[in-house]
């Protein structure tokens, strides 16, 4: 019997790093479980529904069809939109990476140096990111005014530069979103990218030293390589927030002039909320997530795995 | 002294305590007893009981308190509106339809075809008699009523655009298009701006520039209600009125920064930097101009009707607000109508805005400056937005295509197709 049981013992052992699993999951795990449906897949699951219905804000009685499916995705507009949404994205992605590295680094550097003044560098920077993005959207519009009293335009005129048309020029326009979000958003990647170089380990910068490495090449490969996982889910964050970005936008540039600044995440709001078209709002919504899904999936996909980096 | 201490606290314990009666009366959500047997939820703007200028907000609260002391057993429970109009409308809609929206509410005139279509509006007839809605002028009393002679709403306040000068600069109110041109060009030559307008992407854009359209005869839809502007006579008038925009821009009438105003603020500011001398506003901009200008500058300004393709053509697009009940309780419309009533009347004198009802430009003292003889004047060329459901979405089209031509982004024609393409695609799934 002992004996049976020592056997049954070594046939199952418990998992490397957690507890014993209990014999029937499910009771335990019911809770999380219907938090997360009930919180977050019912209302994917509704817009999913509502996306196979001619479903209106002014008319609740709706009927099951794919005509919205075929107008939304016909929509002449899309196009634009869609290139805007990339263009958005890239940009402001790639922004908000570039400069929140660069000054992670440079507080890292700071800290190790005993230099003052890191922590409060952290706090200012910090400081954009709680800003909310229809109140980032005003403050920029403010500064970006081409009146003749503008803020950015006044500053270039006493520096004898020529005025920029900042918000009127469509062109000029998806600069201005781009620079709005990532003075916002670069705290947060700031913060993911701090906390892992923290944890680098110093020996690693110790025995390059020791080679004579030279600063460009410690960046190379010891710092780029070690932050690659953070690097890559900051990036799935950014570009996830990024898609869904409308309110920087709404307040800045309202998507104009024109359609310049219109990006998915603001069509969608306007076909809802000016067309009243509920059913092509959730045909626009299924979109965004299935852009947002692949895009971190496709950047996952480069994700450093178990035991392989 | 204790006792001449007691004393003095009492007195003023006494004589705060009508204040103090009152500020309990109106809070922050509530006007009225907290305990009041009957309840009636009222969602309204930021702009007048809840104003932030303390004597507007003051004035209300006096109007709100007689009010509910009128009806006593009633309380009202205020919700307010966010500043984003087209979101907060559309989800109010979408809230009386699941029976979880306010009893009576703040309806823009240019959102209440979309409420009457909806069929959510209880009639409000029998608490106005016939002499009051005959009042109203007609083509308010044509918004607010449906085909079986329905009142679905108040239309408490009205609005129009109207072009403002600086006399120092502009002597003389420009009568036409060219005029206007010219007038703006002059003012660039001494250091203006020139002429501001909205252009950016926002209602304002569209309404200050359907004036235009309105002057030379065109129609956004037809009678059935479906959208015409890009077919047949209306299609050249349209291009006309875009081209005439494209021209301002191009010449230097007025500044290319016009497709990033979106707002009337930015048009003040410019007026109180002394940056422009002309710009399209509001009819309410008039008293905004006199307190945000120092005397001798607020002075200078005047305002005229908009100006025309000729002398004889004008137009001026026409707003406002609308107070409609959203419940059947017979007790809640009567409660709404009573509270529309505080509006239309002394709430409009107060705050200096267009009355929706001839005589009371007669009964109020307000009305008596010359600006009103400019508004009222302006009024007989109002046009009303079309009340249909399309709307909306017309103008997301109009901000979008003239955003584009002032911009250099496309060609009027070009930019008209894409639009028409855009409402009839709409019109077809609504």
């Amino acid at each position: 019997m002992i004996a049976r049981a020592a056997r049954r013992r070594t046939a199952t052992p418990p998992p490397a790093g957690g507890g014993p699993v209990p014999a029937r999951p499910l009771p335990w795990l019911l809770p999380v479980l219907l938090f997360v449906g009930l919180f977050y897949l019912w209302p994917i699951v509704d817009a999913l529904r509502l996306a196979f219905t001619d479903a209106s804000l002014l008319d609740r009685d709706a009927a099951f069809s794919t005509e919205a499916i075929g107008a939304m995705l016909g929509s002449p507009a899309l196009g634009t939109v869609l290139r805007n949404t990339a263009i958005f994205t890239l940009g402001s992605v790639v922004g908000q990476i570039l400069l929140g590295l660069a000054i992670a680094l440079l507080v890292v550097r700071g800290e190790r140096n005993g230099l003052r003044g890191m922590l409060v560098m952290r706090t200012l920077v910090l400081a954009a990111w709680v800003i909310p993005g229809i109140a980032n959207g005003i403050i920029w519009q403010m500064l970006f005014s081409e009146a003749p009293f503008g803020a950015i335009n006044s500053a270039l005129r006493l520096a004898g530069l020529p005025p920029v048309a900042w918000l009127s020029d469509p062109g000029n326009a998806m600069m201005s979103a781009i620079i709005a979000t990532v003075w916002q958003g670069t705290a947060y990647s700031m913060i993911l990218l701090y906390a892992a170089l923290r944890s680098i380990d110093d020996t690693l910068y110790e025995a390059a030293a020791v080679d004579a490495a030279t600063p460009w090449e410690r960046f190379r490969f010891i710092t780029l390589p070690e932050l690659r996982g953070a690097l890559l889910v900051n990036a799935i964050l950014i570009v996830i927030m990024t898609l869904n970005t409308f309110d920087v936008i709404i307040s800045l540039t309202g998507g104009g002039p024109g359609r310049a600044t219109e990006v998915l995440a603001l069509f969608t709001y306007n076909t809802v909320f000016y067309n009243f078209d509920l059913a092509g709002g959730s045909v626009l919504s299924i979109l965004l997530m299935a852009i947002s899904l692949a895009l971190a999936a496709l950047v996952a996909a480069f994700l450093p795995r178990a035991g392989r980096r | 002294m204790t006792r001449r201490l007691t004393a003095s606290t009492l007195a003023l314990a006494l004589a705060g305590a009508p204040l103090l009666a009152q500020e309990d009366m109106v809070t922050r959500d509530r006007v009225g007893p907290a305990d009041a047997e009957n309840a009636l939820t009222f969602r309204l703007t930021a702009y007048d009981l809840y104003s932030s200028d303390p004597a507007t907000s003051a004035a209300f609260e006096e109007l709100f308190v007689d009010f509910i002391e009128d009806n006593p057993g009633w309380r009202i429970d205020t919700q307010l509106q966010t500043g984003n109009l087209s979101q907060e409308q559309a989800r109010m809609i979408e809230q009386a339809q699941a029976g979880r929206g306010p009893d009576c509410a703040m309806v823009d005139s240019a959102q209440l075809a979309t409420y009457k279509a909806a069929g959510i509006l209880s009639p409000m007839n029998e608490y106005f008699t016939e002499e009051e809605i005959a009042d109203f002028f007609p083509y308010v009393r044509d918004g607010i009523t449906d085909e079986d002679g329905n009142m679905l709403a108040v239309w408490w306040f009205t609005d129009l655009r109207v072009l403002y000068r600086n006399t120092e600069v502009v002597p003389e109110a420009p009568q036409t298009w060219d005029d206007l041109q010219a007038a703006a060009l002059a003012t660039v030559e001494q250091g203006y701006e020139g002429i501001l307008f909205n252009g950016a992407r926002g209602e304002g854009t569209t309404f200050d520039w359907l004036a235009n359209y309105w002057a030379l005869g065109g129609e956004l839809v037809d009678e059935a209600g479906e959208p015409v502007f890009y077919e047949g006579e209306n299609r050249e008038l349209f291009l006309q009125a875009v081209r005439y925009y494209e021209s301002l821009v191009d010449s230097g009438a007025a500044p290319a920064r016009v497709t990033s105003i979106a707002t009337y603020d930015d048009m003040l500011a410019a007026a109180a930097a002394s940056t422009t001398a002309m710009f399209v506003g509001g009819n309410w901009m008039y008293a905004q101009l006199q307190t945000t200008l120092p005397e001798e500058e607020a002075a200078k300004w005047e305002a005229s009707e908009l100006p025309g393709p000729t002398a004889e053509q004008r137009a001026t697009g026409t707003g406002g607000w609308t107070i409609a009940a959203l419940t059947d309780d017979p007790e809640k419309v009567r409660m709404c109508a009573g509270i529309a009533k505080l509006y239309l009347g002394p709430g409009n004198a107060f705050q200096g805005l267009l009355p929706t009802q001839a005589s009371l430009y007669d009964e109020y003292d307000t009305y008596a400056g010359p600006e009103f003889e400019v508004f009222s004047a302006a009024l007989e060329n109002g046009r009303a937005r079309p009340g249909v459901a399309i709307y909306p979405e017309i103008s997301n089209q109009i901000q979008i295509l003239l955003g584009e031509v002032m911009s250099g982004a496309a060609e009027p024609e070009a930019a008209l197709d894409a639009a028409a393409e855009a409402v009839e695609a709409a019109y077809a799934r609504q």
